[in-house]
């Protein structure tokens, strides 16, 4: 009987000492149970995740649900860059500004910024920040020079000095920027003063200078005729006839001193079109000699 | 040509990674054809003349005109958008520029819905900044 | 001992369900994706079907949410982006059955993408190795929708008859076909008589028009001929009389065309909206 009580009694040790091992590994399950698809820590690794993908609007979300809960200066530095790459720059300045003080990303953050402002084209503002103490950073400080640089390529304000502008970029790329630089400098234009005055002094021949030989060759044509059949009708007394060609050779004559006018614009868009595509490819291609931070990709 | 080809191998990589970088909705595409002929037209006096001119004369003499906006369209939104004066000096220098038998020779970028030559009005109102560039090799929408 | 044996059960009871609960979430997550998706929040449903992928180690649901993922981005008409994805459910596809129905997701995105003559490629890849009746009424019907997207009726009219000879689908079709005028004979008559090809495909008043036009400049190029005016003639014959002769042929010929759009748009507008059956 004692025997077998006994027995029973550390059966009962034995089954309240599983107890509380269950109990344990339960409740370790039921934190994992709070630690679901939602929790901070699953929407930060499904969020990089994301970003990896280049999915950074859905990336953004999970990083700004994290947020609400965790302060954490790589998540907010991640959240301001998915918005910088889809091309909503406010939002990523403002998150870039919130990273600026007391962190330890407050350098990439300040480059952040005029990432930015240069990808928004907001060069005004880029110019202005780049002299202002509060937003600039020993560590980048090249780099932000160099960008600076570089938007002087993609907007119409003069360009700045030569050598302080070559001097920022490595050799290696040195000569496609001082092509480059020369280019934008004395560009390859037509002026369409000159091609209205070459038009009215021989019909076409602005058009010509333009490039467009046969739009130049077809007025002169066309006016020479219509001067020639206007002419000849007035000398027959077809005065009639005679008012109408000279009507339509005037209108020739003054549409064609307006056309290459037009044409010497035209000529001088496509010039900025191919200038403005070199560009970009060039400095896409180099990644705008900006540098990559590992942690991003992580 | 390698930089063209170089311009859209990058925008058909960025525009694949682009799909969902704006949020978007449920669209219903409709099961109808499209009807390649109804072309936007413009409003307005000259618009009703042209309409007009279509109506009795322009509908029934062919497809005469290699241009998109044809003479007659470039004429209604020249003088809409410029003037009469402006808009009679833009169609003069058009027609002449119609007559010239080499405009097709690697010169105007091609219109996708009509295949014609694209030479938009725009263009040539003396407004550097109104000027959309599209290289011959180029096609617009 | 009784008393024991419920606690050693509940002990028991509490481990299997506690270890089969992140089962349970997929599942709550994949049908959480589900009702996103049933109330048209594709781009939502999308990140939660991401989500659930993610979460998945042991890609039960990698079929049905790369599926679903597709048929978001086909609701939002970016088809591209859906058949990718069609694409990587068929590679999860664990059976024939559910690489089917990816086949022929794929077939109705590229139906709604009018790149039918892909659609048909796929359809009939997919007849080359399934001979069963069901599949192939299947494969009938998605083809006779590919064929009308085509803007091909006949066609389409003899795929839906071979799933039933009284295919609601087929005599839709054949009514368009008959419906339909030739564009050839529409342009061979307008030769003869100027403006008959426009009167004959319903434009009674522009055939009138262009009737008028050639008459006149008819009248003025053999009136000039008449009179011995051979440069008025030759003139007016060329700028006028031709021009207008050769833009009757053009204007037939697109009045046949339009015609034939207007009459094949009221049926797929009837397809699109009143048409009960599966749709691309």
């Amino acid at each position: 009987m004692i025997i077998k009580r006994t027995k029973s009694h550390i059966a009962e040790i034995f089954c309240n000492v599983l107890c509380v091992f269950v109990i344990t590994v339960v409740s370790v399950n039921a934190q994992k149970l709070n630690d679901d698809f939602f929790s901070p820590k699953s929407r930060l690794s499904f969020g990089n995740y994301l970003f990896l993908e280049k999915d950074y609007l859905r990336a953004s979300n999970e990083y700004k649900e994290f947020l609400k809960t965790d302060n954490n200066d790589t998540v907010r530095f991640k959240l301001s860059e998915s918005f910088l790459r889809i091309g909503r720059y406010e939002e990523a300045a403002n998150n870039f500004k919130s990273l600026f003080f007391s962190t330890s990303l407050t350098d990439e953050a300040r480059l952040g910024l005029f990432k930015s402002l240069f990808f928004e084209k907001n060069f005004v503002r880029f110019r202005q920040y780049r002299l202002e103490e509060n937003y600039t950073t020993e560590k980048f400080s090249h780099d932000i020079d160099r960008l600076n640089y570089i938007s002087y390529f993609f907007d119409s304000e003069p360009l700045p000095d030569s050598s302080r502008l070559f001097s920022a970029f490595a050799d290696l790329n040195r000569a496609d920027i001082k092509k480059f630089y020369y280019m934008k400098k004395n560009p390859d234009t037509k002026n369409p003063v000159t091609a209205a005055l070459l038009s009215a002094a021989i019909p076409g021949l602005g058009k010509i200078y333009t490039g467009e030989i046969g739009d130049g060759i077809t007025s002169l044509i066309t006016t020479g005729l219509l001067v020639f059949l206007s002419a000849n009708n007035f000398r027959h007394d077809h005065n009639f006839r005679g008012w109408l060609f000279a009507g339509f050779a005037a209108l020739a004559y003054g549409g064609n001193i307006y056309g290459s006018a037009a044409s010497a614009q035209i000529y001088n868009a496509g010039v900025k079109f191919n200038f403005d595509n070199e560009v970009k490819l060039f400095f896409e291609k180099h990644n705008y000699f900006l540098p990559e931070f590992d942690f991003v990709n992580r | 040509m390698k930089k063209f080809f170089l311009i859209i191998f990058f925008s058909a990589i960025v525009s694949s990674a682009q799909t969902d970088w704006v949020k978007w909705n449920a669209v219903q595409v409709s099961y109808e054809m499209k009807n390649n002929n109804e072309l936007e037209q413009s409003v307005g006096f000259w618009a009703s003349l042209q309409s007009a001119y279509k109506f009795l004369i322009s509908d029934h003499d062919g497809d005469n005109c290699p241009f998109y906006p044809s003479c007659s369209q470039f004429y209604v939104e020249a003088v809409n958008n410029s003037g009469f004066v402006k808009g009679t000096l833009m169609f003069a220098d058009r027609f002449t520029r119609d007559l010239n038998f080499f405009k097709g020779w690697k010169h105007y970028p091609v219109h996708c819905k009509t295949g014609k030559f694209f030479d938009p009005p725009y263009n040539y109102n003396l407004n550097p900044r109104s000027i959309q560039f599209l290289s011959a090799e180029n096609s617009s929408e | 001992m009784k008393k024991l044996f419920y606690k050693y059960f509940l002990l028991i009871e509490i481990f299997v369900v506690s270890s089969l609960f992140p089962q349970d979430r997929l599942s709550i997550q994949f049908d959480y994706a589900n009702k996103l998706f049933q109330t048209s929040q594709y781009f939502d449903a999308i990140t939660e079907y991401k989500r659930l992928l993610f979460f998945d180690e042991a890609k039960k649901y990698s079929y049905k949410a790369y599926f679903q993922i597709g048929k978001c981005y086909k609701a939002g008409a970016k088809f591209d982006e859906a058949i990718k994805y069609f694409s990587t459910a068929s590679i999860n596809a664990a059976n024939e059955n559910e690489k089917l129905s990816v086949y022929f997701e794929i077939v109705r995105t590229n139906i709604s993408r009018r790149t039918t003559s892909r659609a048909l490629q796929i359809l009939d890849e997919i007849e080359k190795e399934n001979t069963n009746t069901f599949i192939r009424d299947s494969i009938n019907y998605w083809r006779g929708w590919t064929y009308i997207f085509a803007d091909d009726w006949k066609n389409a009219a003899d795929a839906f008859s071979k799933i039933k000879s009284d295919h609601e689908l087929k005599k839709l079709c054949e009514q368009v076909e008959k419906e339909k005028v030739s564009v050839t004979f529409t342009k061979a008559i307008s030769y003869f008589l100027p403006g008959a090809g426009e009167v004959y495909s319903g434009n009674i008043l522009s055939g009138s028009i262009t009737f008028g036009w050639n008459l006149l400049f008819g009248y003025l190029t053999i009136n000039s001929f008449a009179e011995e005016r051979i440069f008025d003639g030759m003139v007016i014959g060329s700028l006028g009389w031709l021009r207008f002769y050769r833009g009757n042929i053009q204007s037939a010929e697109e009045s046949a065309k339009q015609k034939n759009i207007a009459i094949a748009n009221k049926i797929l507008k009837y397809l699109q909206y009143e048409y009960k059956g599966a749709k691309p």
